[in-house]
């Protein structure tokens, strides 16, 4: 391989070789700018390209700088904040030839505008994020022009240094460890920003080294006359930058940001430690390379394997050095490990709150095409990973926690779902409630959905077996009304038939009816008792796949919806039917259920009912910390806020249906904050122990372990749904803000048109 | 619009296979199969067929895999509005491949960089953008009834029945039977 400058000579010659190219001269520049923003990690190598191109052609410079300008400008009056960092960090390396002070008047400018949005309210999240790409874009400017700046960006840095070091208020709601949940005290959470103040402080005082970051720009000692070509080539003025006077948020939502990582507290370091600029300079752009190039996993991946590639030489361990060797490595040499900091990257957003840019099984592709590539070097770092995971779980986020199980049995179901689940062998045996059970039997459930109980059971040592009962072996579930033991035997069988031959609507009337005749004889509740019946008829009808139960919905829909109808607990005892008959398998109730609810057949409220109060009460809360309880519940809540979200984003289609469309907007947002209040009602109680079930149930001191668990998970689930709502009040307040300014450019553009229309009238 | 072509190559555009089919049906009208409807004007500038498409045609599966396993993978994109699965002509039994129709377009496009080319039930899977299912598609369109590509496998897989099945009776009858050419033309027969 040769040697950077080389390679970077060797393009910049062949370029300014064939200079009379006028079409190779726009793509250049063009190319250059997309680089930027779709390659990240190769910026300073582009950089120094246009850096010696200089010295042959200036023009290129002008060319590039003229539309760098350009882009800068357009991205900030769009919030494209990724872009604008993208761009400045460009420009930033370019800082060796440009005139004057440079990059620092455009940093100084956002910066003014980062002042008065946080001056204007304490919520600001616009203000932090410029703080941050201010930050990010300091470090390349200091190496693209060494010690010439150093007053410069420390009069910048004792400015930012007010918004960096500020706890957002949002910060506790998106921190990925719950705290007090626990004697153990979960690992310290960093805000990214105030990070990264401390550690550009740390490089202000070293006299910015900054020795992780590549300089393809500079030239060996010997290579004198390159060397002076590139100090003596020609100063550029950078064209004006104009920051408009208020700032938007932009597409993406900003959140305050919390530095992650899954490799901290090792007894070495194989990822660069928090006080080291490092340590956010190769995450930024990492985070940026990832996000950015969603659009090709294999590449994301590739990137990430080879990003010793994009820093300086002995930034990192060599590849694939087994964890136990880097103790061997002597100092100074690094024991940071490439994959390390890569898979460490990959994670922090597969973990992060309220979420990250891209769906989550994205990130669960970037890891499996990693691990595709490079399976001896990712393999067991990913390990190291999952293991550091598996044991903070349980001080996690609940969202968090299954995230994590959610990747890991997606992850194992590209991998022939080999684990060594022998190292985690003594946990089968804790409380169903533990949450590491919960883990290892959520993640089971997982991959037998994925594939199947047979299969599952082939990959566990024998203590985990008994985890996978016979009945998930079975094909279809049992039919409980052909044992003439349950109560309406007769009656579930015939309904059954009558179901199977499509008989009349009458036919079947006349069954419901004998049933809960019969019910209120027994003296039980008579519409739950011919619901259950009927609904457990209705998937037996259908147990042979998804499209035969959806077909029998289907076609029953009407007499599901009237049972739903009839009473609270007629719907309920819909859920808890298919909930019981597909026990085995909550996965194609979880289906069957997001079905129902489209029907309108369920309503939200009746799952969260369900879950938080009829299961959860009558398992003594023990319900809360099954998986798949968890995601009825998640999954209800998404489709609600995503219905609300859809609507309120929503162009008005016309004025005569705006009236309707607000109507429609503001009953939904109503009952979405009517479902939040009964989840936050709902989950207080468990939270503080308050519960009735809990306390009947109780010792007296509910001091019994099984009661402190129930009371962390009720807290942990509490957690979760005051950010979700938070989140969506944030939504709403933005959406809000972004009508009114697209009413009033509406407002000042239709003005523009009536002008136009008279011009027109008066020729 | 996109804007301008990516540094990289991404993975949320149709397959080369559907390029080409749908190049060709242009040319020869006369054999367009009666099930696509797909608008085409002769002197109108022809509208992207997969512009707005919220289906995925979902390949290489096992003959084993189950709807429910389906709906568990690609329900990381988005909910699922309609799986059809593939199945034998003749026995009406899966025979590896099924169209997932999402909500919107967005959740086809990420599916297709998320999921195309992932496992599930331990094979590599392959999707492509569908303009939607219509009815029939549903069935192989092989001699046998399954899907093209599993008439002259020469290679032995076990999800999909071993070697082809062409084949196979080849072998069970001899060679008495001579292949006619034009009925083997199934749309996503070629599989890769």
């Amino acid at each position: 391989m040769r040697p950077w400058h080389e390679e970077v000579q060797a393009i910049a010659t062949l370029f300014t070789d064939n200079w009379d190219d006028e079409l190779l001269r726009t793509n250049f520049v063009d190319l250059v700018l997309q680089l930027a923003v779709e390659q990240p990690l190769k910026t300073p190598f582009v950089a120094a390209v246009v850096l010696v191109a200089n010295g042959n052609r200036p023009e290129v410079v002008d060319m590039l700088l003229e539309k760098l300008a350009g882009r800068i400008e357009e991205t900030i009056g769009k919030g494209e904040w990724r872009d604008v960092k993208l761009y400045l960090k460009l420009l930033g390396c370019l800082q060796g030839c440009l005139e004057g002070e440079g990059v620092f008047p455009v940093l100084e400018e956002l910066f003014s505008r980062a002042v008065d949005l946080q001056t204007a309210s304490s919520e600001d999240t616009i203000g932090t994020e410029i703080v941050k790409i201010i930050l990010l874009t300091l470090p390349y400017v200091m190496i693209a022009a060494p010690g010439q700046w150093a007053q410069k960006a420390a009069d910048l840095m004792e400015k930012t240094e007010i918004i960096a070091s500020e706890p957002h208020t949002l910060q506790t709601l998106i921190e990925p460890y719950q705290l007090g949940t626990g004697e153990e005290n979960p690992p310290q959470s960093q805000s990214l920003i105030g990070l990264l103040q401390a550690q550009m402080q740390n490089e202000a005082n070293n006299g910015w080294a900054l020795p992780c970051l590549p300089r393809p720009w500079e030239f060996p000692l010997k290579e004198v006359e390159q060397r002076s070509k590139i100090d003596d080539a020609a100063k550029h003025a950078l064209p004006t930058i104009t920051i408009p006077q208020t700032v938007v948020a932009g597409p993406r939502p900003l959140f305050p940001e919390i530095y992650f990582s899954v490799y901290a507290n090792q007894d070495v370091e194989s990822v660069p430690p928090l006080a080291n600029a490092a340590a956010s300079l190769i995450r930024d752009v990492l985070l940026d390379t990832i996000n950015v190039l969603d659009f090709n996993r294999n590449v994301t991946a590739r990137h990430l394997i080879d990003l010793d590639c994009y820093f300086a030489p002995r930034t990192f361990a060599a590849r694939a050095t087994p964890f136990d060797r880097l103790r061997d490595i002597e100092p100074p040499k690094s024991t940071w490990k490439p994959e390390d900091v890569a898979v460490d990257a990959v994670f922090s957003q597969l973990l992060q709150l309220p979420n990250p840019e891209h769906k989550l099984v994205y990130y669960h592709s970037v890891l499996t095409e990693a691990c595709k590539l490079a399976p001896a070097a990712i393999a067991p770092s990913l390990g190291r990973a999952i293991r550091f995971l598996y044991r903070s779980a349980p001080l996690m986020d609940l969202e968090l926690s299954y995230r994590f199980m959610d990747w890991f049995s997606h992850h194992l179901s590209n991998f022939g779902f080999t684990w060594k689940w022998t190292e985690w062998v003594d946990d089968v045996y804790l409380p169903d409630v533990h949450p590491r059970k919960t883990f290892i039997a959520g993640a089971l459930d997982k991959e037998i959905r994925l594939s199947f109980a047979q299969r599952i059971k082939n990959t566990l040592p024998d203590p985990y077996k008994e985890m996978i009962t016979p009945e998930k072996e079975k094909d279809t579930p049992d039919f409980k009304f052909a044992s003439d033991d349950a109560p309406f035997a007769a009656e579930g069988r015939e309904i059954a038939g009558l179901l199977k031959r499509k008989a009349s609507d009458e036919e079947i009337d006349a069954v419901i009816q004998r049933i809960q005749s019969q019910a209120i004889d027994r003296e039980i509740d008579a519409l739950v008792a011919s619901t259950d019946v009927f609904v457990t008829c209705v998937l037996h009808v259908g147990s042979k796949s998804l499209s035969h139960v959806l077909a029998a919905i289907e076609r029953t829909k009407d007499r599901l919806a009237d049972a739903g109808a009839a009473s609270d607990a007629a719907r309920s005892q819909i859920i808890s039917a298919t909930m019981a008959y597909w026990s085995a398998h909550p996965g194609v109730a979880l289906v069957i259920i997001e079905k129902l609810l489209n029907y309108s057949i369920l309503t939200p409220e009746t799952v969260i009912n369900w879950a938080l109060v009829s299961r959860a009460g009558n398992t003594r809360g023990e319900a809360l910390a099954a998986a798949h309880v968890y995601e009825m519940v998640f999954n209800t809540v998404m489709k609600v806020t995503g219905r609300v979200r859809q609507l309120v984003v929503k162009p008005s289609s016309s004025l005569a249906s705006n009236v309707d469309e607000s109507e429609t907007r503001d009953r939904e947002i109503k009952a979405m904050r009517a479902l939040f209040a009964a989840i936050e009602d709902a989950l207080a109680s468990w939270a503080t122990g308050s519960k009735d079930e809990m306390i009947e149930a109780s010792d007296g001191e509910g001091n019994s372990e099984g009661e402190r668990m129930v009371r962390q998970w009720g807290q942990r689930w509490l957690r979760v749904y005051r950010r979700r709502a938070a989140i969506e009040e944030a939504f709403l307040v933005e959406a809000e803000k972004e009508l009114a300014r697209r009413a009033e450019e509406q407002a000042r553009s239709s003005e523009a048109g009536v002008e136009v229309v008279t011009r027109m009238d008066a020729d | 619009m996109r804007g301008p072509r990516c540094t990289v190559e991404r993975l949320d555009q149709p397959s080369a296979y559907f390029n080409n089919r749908n190049k060709r049906r242009r040319f020869d009208k006369d054999q367009r199969d009666g099930d696509d409807d797909i608008n085409m004007q002769n002197d109108q500038p022809e509208e992207d067929p997969l512009k707005d498409a919220t289906t995925l045609y979902v390949g290489n599966l096992s003959f084993y895999t189950t709807e429910e396993q389906v709906y568990e993978l690609f329900s990381k994109c988005g909910e699922i509005k309609r799986l059809v699965m593939g199945l034998d002509r003749f026995t009406k039994t899966p025979c590896g491949f099924c169209f997932v129709e999402y909500y919107t377009h967005q959740d086809a496009l990420d599916c297709m960089k998320y999921i195309g080319g992932t496992k599930l039930d331990e094979r590599i899977i392959r999707t492509d953008l569908d303009p939607g299912f219509t009815e029939g598609r549903q069935y192989g369109r092989g001699k046998s009834g399954g899907q093209v590509r599993d008439e002259y496998r020469e290679d032995y897989d076990e999800g999909r029945g071993g070697i082809g099945r062409a084949l196979q009776a080849r072998m069970r009858a001899g060679s008495r039977d001579r292949a006619g050419s034009r009925d083997y033309d199934d749309d996503y027969g070629r599989g890769k």
